[in-house]
């Protein structure tokens, strides 16, 4: 009788924030699922029923791989720089550089995590100008001035350039967090290593890297979730041009939900996205939840 | 006994529910009624609240329309009018956002073209020929060439507020230097802009970051290049083809003028980027809208060196034109009334005070714009290549409505990418036509 009691005590508690979950974020992925079997025009009375037809279009649609593609870039350049360049920067941080330059250093890092996405776009767009932007007039001055090109004018530079930009936002914001990994593992281990003979990088790899495994986790999905969900930085750097060279999912469904008013479409491409981050997601979880570190 | 099947079990259970829910929500939606006529006569007693949308943000042209509207609620103090203004690139989301989930204000912003068509089709439009149509008295007060863009069926839709025409201005100053006179024909252009290059100055300044600056530059080569009637005909998204080889030409022509005048950067650089070059005298053309030229005088803001030595011309037509030599790029902005709105009389009403001469001329005044309002430009109120612009819009034998706009939403789209791909050397311009017939094909059903 008492385990009833409590019970039902656990759901009323619980009931306010699965409720909200429910109205918020469930009901419109289920409702986005749905609409994705349908042909809807935002100035049509009602959707059409379709079946799959949308689904086929996306996979014969060429702008669709290649945003896919991008994503994909997207999510393997930052894994690249926002976890291994991270780890290693915040190691840094941690190991080589005096107590007194480690706050200001932390900081100076991680300001332009702290900036709008929107601004660090629009400041980018001026430094990759073709003709008085800072990178091309830095690449002649040092005499590279054969690759000073429009960055985010030809359509086999403009997705990198955002790429990059995007590393330059959020290094620092990965760093800070493996450095509040990093001051969890035991000094123990490293004076362990010492005396066994490793060297500073031996010892990065053998203790540091195991022992923020967690935050590495989080850190992996968190990225490519984030490389697959980016909007902004497109939008408001390239709008997804030119001729769609650096289109993303999110820039794409957005582009064929409310230019080329086809929200059935955009609802498949929403699904997509839903199954690529959610079945990483559960893979990575799934991987490493065979190993947790005992803290 | 194992927890995990229960836990599955509600799960599916749930999620099954959702559907369900989600499915009675999405396909119940009642029928709109059918063929009532909303009210628009005007309202003997004057009261309600009145939601408007624009897309001018702009502080440039923001106050103007805060001002009509203040004006208007002193006169009649029982009316309330919420404004809301967008800037110009996220107004087609946003107007399209209020559209899909029926929250379409009483009045609001629309290009003309088959951007308006499609909202006189969802039947979110009013027809407003009763009190604006060409044989009334509110209509004889505007241009007829304005009136007719936002016509369709044979019924008028929109109301009119300003002129919109592109140009090519040009640095009077740079041309004398470089011994260059104003070309009446493209080869002639295109020989200016040697001379020009050859003078140490870019010739035409092109910003083609978002796309559409070249398109406006196809808009006018189109019409340029293809007969009327086919024109028409293709830009339709019914009937449209774009066999005619014409299509191509205009492309051609294109690629031509950006290789001899333009560069090969365009499409990194905004055209706001492009518009300082050109008033910094690096560059000596761009290919502007009329209601830019207020930027250019120094009252805009403008150097006063700069203010002083600008004109402009039209894109000059090719040898032996195909099309209609006279047409000219541009076209009216203009308000459409919600036929779903309660308050369609109070709208109009609003409307016809909007443009009213004294409104008119006020603009024309404070944003340098051309009103349709007949005799809302006069010397007082506007400066010399204003009034020369409007002379020459009366010229013109009907309005080429921009490329982005007037025609589906699909093909707009294969020639933004397409002409972005021509301009970065990806694409010829055959491939450009194949892709935007193939989205004209789709646009068709």
């Amino acid at each position: 009788m008492a385990i009833a009691v409590r019970r039902w005590r656990t759901w009323l508690w619980v009931l306010p924030a699965v409720g909200l979950l429910l109205i918020f974020v469930y009901y419109p992925v289920v409702d986005n699922v749905r609409l994705s079997f349908f042909s809807w025009d935002a100035f049509d009375p009602t959707p059409t029923f379709v079946g799959v037809d949308n689904y086929v279009a996306a996979a014969e649609d060429p702008v669709f791989w290649r945003s896919l593609f991008n994503n994909t870039a997207y999510a393997v350049v930052s894994l690249i720089f926002q976890v291994g360049l991270a780890m290693v920067l915040a190691a840094l941080l941690e190991e080589f550089v005096g107590r007194r330059l480690r706050g200001p250093l932390r900081t100076l890092y991680f300001i332009p995590a702290a900036m709008s996405i929107t601004v660090v776009g629009i400041l980018f767009s001026f430094i990759y100008n073709p003709e008085f932007g800072l990178l091309n007039r830095a690449l002649e001055a040092v005499g590279l001035g054969q690759f000073a090109v429009a960055w985010l004018g030809q359509e086999s530079t403009a997705i990198w350039a955002i790429i990059a930009m995007s590393q330059w936002q959020s290094i620092g914001y990965c760093a800070v967090l493996f450095v509040v990994a990093m001051q969890r593992v035991p000094r123990e281990y490293y004076e362990a290593a010492t005396v066994d003979g490793a060297g500073p990088i031996r010892s990065f790899f053998a203790v540091t890297v195991p022992m923020v495994r967690e935050m590495t986790t989080l850190l992996v999905i968190l990225t490519i979730s984030g490389a697959f969900l980016v909007f902004n930085e497109v939008m408001v750097m390239t709008a997804g041009g030119p001729n769609n060279s650096s289109q993303v999912l999110g820039t794409w469904l957005y582009r064929q939900a409310f230019f080329e008013d086809d929200m059935g479409y955009a609802a498949t491409v929403a699904t997509v996205i839903l199954v690529i981050t959610f079945t990483i997601a559960a893979l990575q979880m799934w991987v490493t939840q065979r190993r947790r570190v005992e803290a | 006994m194992n927890r995990k099947p229960k836990h599955m079990l509600a799960a599916l259970v749930g999620g099954a529910a959702l559907m369900a829910v989600a499915a009675c929500g999405g396909g119940g939606g009642a029928a709109p009624k059918a063929g009532s006529q909303p009210e628009l006569s005007a309202p003997p007693t004057k009261a309600g609240t009145l939601t408007m949308v624009t897309k001018f943000a702009d502080p440039k042209y923001a106050p103007y329309f805060e001002g009509v509207v203040k004006d208007y609620e002193a006169a009649n103090p029982q009316v309330k009018i919420q404004l809301d203004q967008v800037a110009d690139q996220p107004y087609k989301d946003k107007i399209r956002v209020l559209s899909a989930s029926k929250q379409l204000p009483d009045i609001y912003f629309s290009w003309a073209g088959d951007f308006a068509n499609k909202f006189v089709r969802a039947g979110l439009a009013a027809d407003l020929t009763s009190v604006v149509g060409p044989t009334t008295e509110w209509g004889k007060t505007l241009a007829p060439a304005a009136l007719k863009a936002f016509e369709y069926d044979g019924k008028n839709y929109g109301v009119p507020i300003d002129l919109d025409g592109k140009y090519m201005a040009y640095n009077k100053t740079i041309f004398e230097k470089a011994g260059v006179t104003v070309p009446k024909t493209l080869p002639e252009l295109l020989t200016a802009c040697d001379k020009l290059k050859s003078a140490g100055v870019q010739p035409i300044a092109l910003g083609n970051q978002f796309g559409w600056p070249a398109i406006h530059y196809i808009t006018q080569l189109n019409a340029y290049n293809v007969p009327p009637a086919t024109l028409a005909s293709d830009y339709n998204p019914a009937t449209g083809q774009f066999t005619d080889p014409g299509y191509v030409k205009a492309l051609q022509q294109f690629s031509d003028i950006n290789t001899k005048c333009g560069t090969p950067n365009a499409n990194g650089i905004s055209h706001e980027a492009a518009q300082a070059n050109f008033m910094s005298g690096k560059a000596a053309m761009q290919y502007v809208e009329s209601v830019e030229f207020n930027a250019f005088t120094e009252k805009g803001g403008a150097s006063p060196t700069f203010a002083k030595s600008w004109d402009f011309f039209r894109l000059p037509p090719p040898d032996s034109p195909a099309g209609d030599p006279k047409a000219l790029t541009g076209a009216p902005d203009g308000f459409l009334v919600n036929a779903k709105s309660q308050n369609t009389a109070l709208a109009v009403d609003f409307l016809m005070f909007m443009t009213n001469k004294d409104n008119a001329s006020k603009m024309t005044k404070e944003l340098g714009w051309l009103s349709p309002v007949q005799g809302s430009a006069t010397p007082e109120n506007s400066f010399p290549q204003l009034t020369k612009t409007l002379e020459d819009m009366n010229q013109a034998s009907q309005f080429a409505i921009w490329l982005d706009t007037v025609t589906h939403a699909d093909v707009a789209s294969a020639y933004l990418a397409g002409v972005e791909g021509m301009l970065g050397g990806k694409l010829t311009p055959e491939q450009v036509v194949q892709a935007v017939q193939k989205a004209a094909q789709k646009a068709q059903k």
